[in-house]
């Protein structure tokens, strides 16, 4: 190890030696690194598997009366696909996954605070998958991803389980969002302030607080869930004086933060990808970085706008329109900061590029319907319509799945060594784009029409439309084959990656692909900001092979 | 490489592109004002002509958002894409803030939210607090149960099940409720929905404007019969039309028998029977043989199917007990046939349906 020169002081002096046994190394492992890829993997996994629970569902609503899947079969798909993609893929991959493999290195620390929290925040996952997916043995739940009662409370056994599984992931994601909070907070290389940070960690930092926070009120409502199904105890039951009402609060109460902990990584990945490939300071950092702050602090005071006709008084209602309104303008200001980031650039249209730039139309049109089903008018007509199915799926994969895909080519060198094929990723982007919009633009349409959302049949006369939307949503399926045969494929023969291979400004850069056990040799002492391209690195104490090596 | 930091001016094409983007904002803005959404989806109350130009006002003002991040994106991507020999490093342009135009960017929204908000919250408390007081207004108690809908009158003495009769042009209240899980009462063609919640009343008040027959939608998952729970009608009447059905109702019910009696089972008539099914029925059964399932068996050779010799009840196949199956309902292996009370069955109801099944073959 090389002597720190000149370094004012350095914090964590000593390296740990690596783990030796293979268990130690690849399954029960405290290297931020391993655990993003097994949180990667195993994500992965769940992601096909809801993935083919929605192909199943869109195979009955290709015809009107279909009797492909019984109606119960269909309940259940609809609602293991919904769970599933929240909390057992979307949550872990943008926390568990990008947040373990690049915030460290970001800040420049060897690992995260609690390494064997962080550890065993990744082991309450595959327990919570196989809950989740093996309710379907006893009946899996069939009230949707949000399960309301009084009717899950007279579901079968299932929907005991599926409490168990989210509560479970509840705990790791409250237990991961403390280690990134503390991580952040305390584990920055020295001369990295606040206003220094890489957007990554900003959005980090504000998902990690959103997740210690709001995650224990899902957790409480769950047990109340469980409790009152295994022991009549009646917190829900209004016929034995309970309130369902009251699940639909503390479940929203949760479940709004959760939208943001599944949307605000997803725009620090475009923050970091924007300034590397044009090559110039990303427009408006801090107006980036703070709205972050205020998305998360206004989205919790906005739950019971999914509540518009679950009679709320409408002087509740009120200042709920008003505060959802509210959380536009920050998400606005984002994106035009981002678009103006593009002016004046030297843009490189690499893949992660082209899922950026998918990201920013599609995600754009979700925040618009968003702000449609704020008005409350509007939202009486369009709430629990296919309208609404068509805005989640296009901010959370139009939004973000575009950002985890723009997020995996671009750190996928960084992660394996190994570079993506260019080719294939572009044509992975266009199918999935068009594919994408095919699917999700015409369900505004037929919602608004009349046609309601979790029905395995529908009136004959959104037939077409309903048609024409399944094939799609199978083009958008296959898509995901061309990815994985690429994964492959970089694995077996990919080119190799090299340090820098973007030639980007942030510190995980500055360091070997993949990065060594303990990350950084010496810590870096960080001097400015990371995305002044032209001015020279911002860094001390780091050996970065500072060529830009084209790799196309 | 590098051949120095590059710095760009609005030149002639950025403005080029922004008139350009204005033009086609411009028209599709204008499709939007003359967009004739009462086209595809019928405006049959006040609301549903206010809440229309409130969706309208909030897409007229999308197209330009959509049309200029998308447009200015596409534009720039391009136009300042890496050129064949432009070194891959040369840096863009250093600038990273513009105070007046990220005032503006903050600025515009806010007022366009401002103004939506209020106009959003003029139009709620015509639906949740007003309630119909005139003198000729109708109060009505809608009960959404798995899986039909039950409206009650004032005056009559039954509740109608799965239809609703309004009079046009005066106000309506319907008061809702459940006595199972949350359902949601939806007209499209009202744009009113009210989520049915066991253990609240929740009002909403509304005018119909258009006399005509409007689909009733449940929007909140109700269970296994909840895709079912569509096909049932709103019939807006003139006021002459309303108060002849009232009558014919309050007759009907004063005259429909309320015991299940042997005489009253033979007097089923078939006709009616089948229309009942059609509404009620198939939501669970298929008019097909007994392997035929939905939720329950299908029920086309109920009274002579050699391989089930026995109703699931286990009692054999006469009308009595198959009457006795509608009235009491029946719990087994396939699930929860619900009772009369919740299917909306009155005794002249069962005794038509039994008339029906047995002309199945
Ligand atoms: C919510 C779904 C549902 C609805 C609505 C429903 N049924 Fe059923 N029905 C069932 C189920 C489930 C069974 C079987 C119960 C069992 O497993 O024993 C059944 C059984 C029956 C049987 C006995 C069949 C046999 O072979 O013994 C008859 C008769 C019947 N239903 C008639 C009707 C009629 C007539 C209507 C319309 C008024 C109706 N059902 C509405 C669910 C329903
Ligand atoms: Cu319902």
């Amino acid at each position: 190890m090389q002597a720190a020169v000149g370094t004012a002081h350095v914090p964590h002096g000593h390296i740990h030696p690596p783990p030796d046994t293979f268990i130690k190394k690849y399954i029960f492992s405290q290297d931020h690194k391993v655990i993003a890829v097994q949180y990667f993997i195993t994500s992965g996994l769940f992601f096909v598997l809801a993935g083919l629970l929605a192909e199943m569902m869109r195979a009955q609503l290709a015809s009107a009366n279909n009797t492909l899947l019984s109606p119960t079969t269909y309940n259940e798909a609809y609602s293991v696909h919904g769970s599933a993609m929240v909390w057992l893929v979307i949550i872990p991959i943008l926390t568990g996954a990008f947040g373990n493999l690049i915030m460290p290195l970001q800040i420049g620390a060897r690992d995260v605070a609690f390494p064997w929290l962080n550890m065993f925040s990744f082991w309450l996952l595959p327990p919570a998958g196989i809950l989740l997916f093996g309710s379907f043995i006893w009946g899996a739940p069939e009230a949707g991803w949000t399960e309301y009662p009084p009717i899950s409370l007279e579901q079968s056994f299932g929907t005991s389980m599926w409490c168990m599984a989210i509560f479970l992931i509840g705990v790791s994601s409250t237990i991961t969002g403390l280690n990134f909070l503390v991580t952040i907070i305390k584990m920055r290389a020295p001369g990295m302030t606040w206003t220094r940070m890489p957007l990554f960690v900003w959005a980090t930092a504000v998902t990690a607080f959103l997740s210690f926070i709001a995650t224990a009120n899902l957790s409480a409502a769950l047990l109340g869930l469980l409790i009152e199904r295994t022991f009549g105890v009646p917190f829900y039951d209004p016929a034995k004086g309970g309130s369902p009402v009251l699940w639909q609060h503390i479940f929203w109460f949760y479940s709004h933060p959760a939208v943001y902990i599944m949307i605000l990584p997803a725009f620090g990945i475009v923050s970091e990808i924007l300034p590397t490939f044009c090559r110039r300071p990303i427009f408006g950092y801090k107006a980036i970085a703070y709205s972050s702050v205020a998305i998360g602090l206004v989205s919790f005071a906005v739950w019971a706008h999914h509540m518009f006709t679950s009679g709320l008084a409408p002087w509740v209602q009120l200042p709920f329109m008003i505060m959802t309104m509210i959380v536009g303008i920050p998400t606005g200001v984002k994106i035009f900061s981002w678009v103006a980031t593009l002016w004046g650039g030297n843009i490189r249209l690499t893949t992660p590029m082209y899922f950026v730039l998918g990201f920013l139309s599609t995600f754009t049109f979700g925040g618009i319907t968003g702000i449609m089903l704020a008005s409350v008018p509007a939202d009486v007509h369009e709430h629990a319509t296919y309208f609404v199915v068509a805005h989640l799926h296009y901010v959370l994969f139009g939004g973000s799945v575009f950002g985890i895909f723009a997020g995996l080519y671009y750190w996928w060198p960084k992660m394996t060594g190994r570079m993506l094929d260019e080719t294939l990723g572009k044509i992975h982007f266009w199918l999935m784009f068009v594919s994408f919009n095919a699917t999700f633009l015409p369900m505004h349409w037929i919602g608004l029409e009349g046609m309601p959302r979790r029905v395995s049949t529908y009136d004959p006369q959104y037939q077409d439309t309903n048609l024409f939307i399944s094939i799609s949503a199978f083009v958008l399926g296959a898509s995901m084959l061309v990815f994985a045969y690429n994964a492959i494929k970089s694995t077996l023969s990919g080119r190799e990656a090299g340090q820098n291979p973007w030639g980007a400004r942030t510190l995980e850069w500055m360091i070997p692909s993949p990065p060594p056990y303990y990350n950084f040799e010496d810590i870096p002492v960080v001097l400015s900001g990371p995305y002044d391209y032209g001015k020279p690195l911002p860094y001390r104490e780091i050996k970065a092979d500072l060529d830009y090596k084209p790799i196309v | 490489m590098n051949t120095g930091q590059q710095e760009h001016k609005l030149d002639a094409g950025f403005w080029r592109a922004t008139i350009v983007m204005g033009v086609i904002s411009a028209l599709g803005m204008w499709g939007v004002v003359v967009f004739p959404i009462e086209r595809y989806l019928p405006e049959a109350a006040g609301i549903a002509v206010q809440i229309d130009w409130l969706f309208k006002f909030m897409a007229f003002f999308s197209v330009p958002i959509l049309v200029y991040v998308n447009g200015y994106m596409i534009y720039f991507a391009v136009r300042y894409r890496n050129r064949k020999g432009q070194p891959l490093d040369q840096p863009g342009s250093s600038i990273h803030d513009h105070k007046a135009l990220e005032f503006w960017w903050t600025a515009i929204p806010s007022v366009l939210m401002l103004v939506l908000g209020i106009l959003s919250y003029v139009l709620i408390p015509q639906y949740y607090t007003a309630r119909a007081a005139s003198a000729d207004s109708v109060t009505i108690e809608a009960i959404g149960h798995q899986f039909s809908w039950e409206f009650r009158y004032p005056g009559l003495r039954d509740p109608v099940p799965d239809e609703l009769h309004l009079p046009i042009n005066v106000p309506v209240t319907i008061d809702s409720t459940s006595t199972d899980v949350i359902h949601s009462f939806w007209v499209p063609a009202f744009r009113m929905k009210q989520d049915m919640i066991p253990g609240m009343v929740v009002p909403m008040t509304f005018t119909p404007t258009e006399i005509g027959k409007y689909e009733i939608v449940c929007t909140e998952f109700c269970g296994v019969g909840h895709s079912g729970m569509r096909d049932r009608f709103v019939y807006v009447q003139s006021r002459s039309d309303f108060d002849a059905w009232y009558a014919a109702e309050k007759t009907k019910q004063a005259h429909a028998p309320t015991q299940l009696t042997a005489a009253v089972l033979a007097s089923g008539d078939a006709g009616a029977g089948q229309q009942l099914f059609n509404a009620r029925c198939t939501t669970c059964h298929n008019a097909a043989p007994f392997d035929q399932r939905k939720v329950g068996p299908g029920l086309a050779n109920l009274f002579h199917d050699p391989a089930h010799p026995k109703l699931l009840s286990g009692k054999a196949p006469t009308p009595a007990d198959v009457a006795d199956i509608l009235e009491h309902g029946l719990s087994g292996s396939m699930g929860q046939m619900p009772n009369a009370q919740l299917n909306g069955l009155s005794a002249k109801d069962i005794a038509d349906l039994v008339a029906y099944l047995k002309t199945l073959k």
